[in-house]
């Protein structure tokens, strides 16, 4: 057990390794090597992470190079530590549990001091990195049949082994600068496989969105570091002096002003928050995720479903002695943003057609949910319900991934594939074009099924136990607006689950007649319509149905967890029961029949209102929503998402462009000045050139060739003849006479 | 005697023949000529130190003496002037003054 311990800093290594190995070396040409390559790596780094987690639920850590263990039972564990560093009482009931493994290497020597980085270890980010391992593993294996028919399969698994690597080291770090480096190498990957189908507008405008918005959180998050860097004079985590969570620095920083009269605390907080609300899309910078999209359904999966957009869950409660350093004044803001994006978000997803957008705006949701918990004291539930919310959204977006890829080979679809591959995509995503699926892959519908019942929130699912211990934090702290918010969105998220269930996989098969998607940017090589005309004679039975076994493998992995993960952390005073709880040192909350009976409720409420009301909806493809009937004007604002992407283009797309046609003109009056200077030197380089030219070049020149000439004239007078010379002589004479006669006689 | 004739018109006598000496040394081409004239200007210099001598300080030789070594110099000279005349015929076979131009270098 130990072993694993020592062994931790494989864990973001080995799929660094894969990433390498991938690039560099000529595996990149096989697909399936390449494939099974990052996935043989991943598996080893599971079973390291899995080994870990339970290495330290056994309570064993490493003290500098000595296995040790903390005390005994985790109870004991916790209020030792709490009692240990003052923290308990201080600041409510959290404290976190002492670190399994510090491990640090010098990493830049800052004159008088080292700043050191490494790995940290305690339990929670065990569970992580079990959980992002898992995920990711299945993801790798998954996307081994999804994207085989992908050029560029290789490519796409190096960049996901470097997304994992960068998420695990995130998970690890054992200091903020070190998160921050793993946070941006994280939206680097997210870019990359965001935009990996780079000949698609779409794809590559949805990457550079993504980008850009996230980055407004990150610069954000950025100051916030500096800003604690400033105050604290270091980043790393932990409760010693000159670390950031040391007490008597949290209380200070809880005292004092900074700015707006915010205390120091609440101002790191809420800047570190930013970064929240980019990486995880809580509103108002959600616009990116649902455009995420565009990237293959692993990718949704992968990070903006399970991992990368939990960061931002992770990164507040990881820094949350901060954000309660001033009794919590952050958190305020903390749980209104979440709950008005849960809330916002599943609005949202009932209006959408998309399977992977419906999914979409329900991870919008469902992280809303993690920070509101975060926001109003549930640590333990946030990061109870993103372990959880990882297993089953990840599951159900590969079930998509599974819906489209079969979709894709109906014949209907791969007509328009044939002359607009991105439409035809379009077209095998919307669910107005399934129905009856259930007999045709049942394989991925019962997985499916899984994943659906645990995210609307069904006993004994996993996303039951984690969103009635969310309920109950909000139920019993009295935070009476957010209670109410979240349970009305956990009947929206039952309601638009179901719509989207049921449209799938009952009814009768619609996609003979699809509605095809309107592509602004299609290649204009041939009309829709004559298509659709051939496309009547097909029958649901002459459709060759298929599902990959890899993606069913990965498939039935992840709805084993999606409905066991819950059990982790149940409720109640039995043997295991605050698995989790106690592992990670929290108080743990008794259970309320009341809120889990609300909770149940609600879910099988939303359940039973989405099967009624779309029963029978949707004979044909064209069919329009019941919603859409009877509230079209509610309906067509839901579907248009708010029309908020069209708010930011009119307010911040405007400015930015007005921003740059004034700068455009600065430009141009900078150019004029350029030249104007080009022109002055122009002139006085040729000032220069003919100052030169007469000066220094011809007065030597004439000087030389006036020497030459008298040379040659006076050569003249040296005629070699001894008259001449004789001559010359007398007339020096007759000068000397005279000279001497008419001058010096005087 | 010396009354009869002055100083002044010997000295112009000397002066003209210095001037037709100078006149033959630097215009003859021949080369003969040429050492004719140098003769005709030491003779010219002869006269005016024996008219100086004569008008001025008879009590002294020394004018006399002088004339004597000019004389004897002007002997030298003809002898070594003719015998480089014939060197340079033997070697041009001309004695053309203008010809003789190796000096020019």
């Amino acid at each position: 057990m130990a072993l694993f311990l020592q062994l931790a800093w494989l864990i973001p290594t080995l799929p660094l390794l894969g990433c390498a190995l991938i690039t560099f070396t000529p595996l990149r040409h096989s697909k399936p090597a390449s494939g099974w390559t990052a996935i043989a790596l991943m598996l080893l780094a599971t079973v390291l992470a899995v080994g870990l987690l339970a290495a330290s639920a056994q309570g064993l850590a490493l003290r500098e190079g000595q296995v040790v263990s903390l005390a005994g039972d985790h109870g004991a564990e916790e209020h030792g530590a709490a009692g240990e560093h003052g923290k308990g009482e201080q600041h409510g009931a959290f404290a976190f549990p002492e670190p399994n493994l510090v491990q640090r290497i010098a990493w830049a020597p800052t004159g008088s001091s080292v700043f050191a980085m490494g790995l940290y270890v305690d339990t929670p980010v065990a569970a992580m990195l079990a959980m992002v391992t898992i995920t990711a593993t299945c993801i790798h294996l998954f996307s081994l049949g999804y994207m085989a028919a992908n050029a560029r399969q290789s490519r796409f698994f190096s960049f996901i082994s470097l997304f994992t690597a960068a998420m695990l080291l995130m998970c690890m770090a054992d200091n903020l600068l070190l998160f921050f480096m793993a946070w941006e190498i994280m939206g680097l990957c997210s870019y990359l496989l965001i935009g990996f189908l780079f000949e698609r507008p779409q794809a590559y405008r949805a990457a550079i969105k993504a980008f850009i918005v996230t980055r407004i959180g990150d610069v954000l998050m950025l100051l916030g570091l500096v800003y604690l860097y400033t105050q604290a004079g270091s980043l790393t985590l932990g409760v010693n002096e000159g670390e950031i969570f040391n007490p008597a620095f949290l209380e200070r920083i809880g005292a004092e002003r900074g700015f707006f009269g915010l205390s120091h605390a609440t101002g790191i907080a809420l800047l570190l928050f930013c970064g929240t609300i980019g990486k995880s899309a809580q509103f108002p910078l959600h616009v990116w995720l649902p455009d995420a999209m565009e990237g293959p359904t692993p990718v949704s999966a992968l990070i903006h479903a399970a991992t990368m957009v939990a960061a931002g869950v992770f990164l507040v409660a990881r820094t949350y002695p901060i954000f309660l350093a001033d009794g919590g004044a952050a958190l305020g803001v903390v749980a209104f943003i979440g709950a008005f994006t849960a809330f916002f978000a599943a609005t949202i997803a009932v209006a959408q057609y998309d399977i992977k957008r419906i999914l979409a705006y329900s991870t919008l949701s469902q992280l809303g949910f993690m920070v509101a918990a975060l926001g109003i004291g549930g640590w333990v539930a946030a990061l109870f319900h993103l372990l959880t919310h990882a297993f089953f959204k990840a599951l159900l977006f590969l079930g998509s991934g599974s819906v489209i890829h079969a979709m894709e080979a109906t014949p209907a679809i791969e007509r328009i594939h044939h002359h607009d591959e991105y439409a035809a995509q379009q077209t095998a995503q919307d669910i107005r074009n399934m129905g009856g699926l259930r007999a045709h892959l049942p394989w991925t519908f019962w997985t499916y099924t899984a994943g659906y019942l645990a995210l609307a929130g069904v006993a004994p699912f996993a996303g039951f136990w984690s969103k009635d211990e969310i309920l109950a934090d909000a139920f019993k702290g009295g935070h009476w607006i957010v209670f109410s918010v979240l349970t009305v969105t956990a009947f929206l998220t039952a309601f638009y689950m179901t719509r989207q269930w049921r449209l799938v996989f009952f009814g009768n098969f619609r996609g003979e007649h699809p509605v095809v998607f309107e592509n602004p940017e299609a290649p204009r090589k041939a009309a829709h319509h004559a298509d659709e005309h051939h496309a009547g004679h097909q029958e649901g039975h002459g459709i060759h149905w298929h599902e990959d076994p890899t993606m069913t493998a990965a498939l039935v992995a992840l709805a084993a967890f999606a409905v066991t993960a819950g059990f982790f952390n149940l409720p109640f005073a039995i043997p295991g029961g605050h698995w989790l709880s106690d592992l990670w040192g929290q108080e743990a909350l008794p259970f309320s029949p009341l809120v889990a009976g609300i909770s149940l409720l609600v879910a099988l409420g939303g359940i039973a209102a989405g099967w009624t009301f779309y029963a029978g909806a949707f004979t044909r493809a064209g069919d329009a929503d019941p919603l859409a009937t009877r509230a079209p004007g509610l309906f067509r604002l839901l579907n248009e998402k708010y029309r908020v992407d069209e708010l930011y283009q009119a307010s911040f797309g405007r400015l930015v462009a007005l921003l740059a046609l004034f700068w455009a003109f600065i430009d141009q009056i900078l150019n004029r000045v350029i030249d104007g200077i080009g022109q002055i030197t122009l002139f006085v380089g040729r000032f220069n050139f003919i100052v030169d030219d007469t000066l220094f070049n011809d007065g030597p020149d004439a000087l030389a060739g006036g020497t030459v000439a008298t040379g040659k004239n006076t050569r003249r007078a040296q005629t070699g003849k001894a008259q001449d010379y004789v001559g010359y002589v007398f007339a020096g004479v007759v000068v000397l006479a005279v000279v001497y006669l008419y001058v010096l006689r005087r | 005697m010396t009354a009869a004739v002055p100083l002044e018109a010997v000295l112009v006598v000397a002066g003209a023949l210095f001037c037709i000496g100078l006149f033959g040394a630097l215009s003859r081409r021949n080369l003969v000529g040429v050492l004719m004239g140098i003769e005709l200007m030491l003779n010219a210099v002869n006269v005016n130190l024996v008219a100086f001598w004569r008008y001025l300080e008879p009590r002294f030789i020394t004018g006399q003496t002088f004339a004597i070594f000019i004389i004897c110099v002007a002997a030298a000279e003809a002898a070594v002037g003719l015998a480089m005349v014939i060197a340079i015929y033997r070697n041009w076979l001309t004695v053309n003054a203008d010809a003789v131009d190796s000096l020019k270098g």
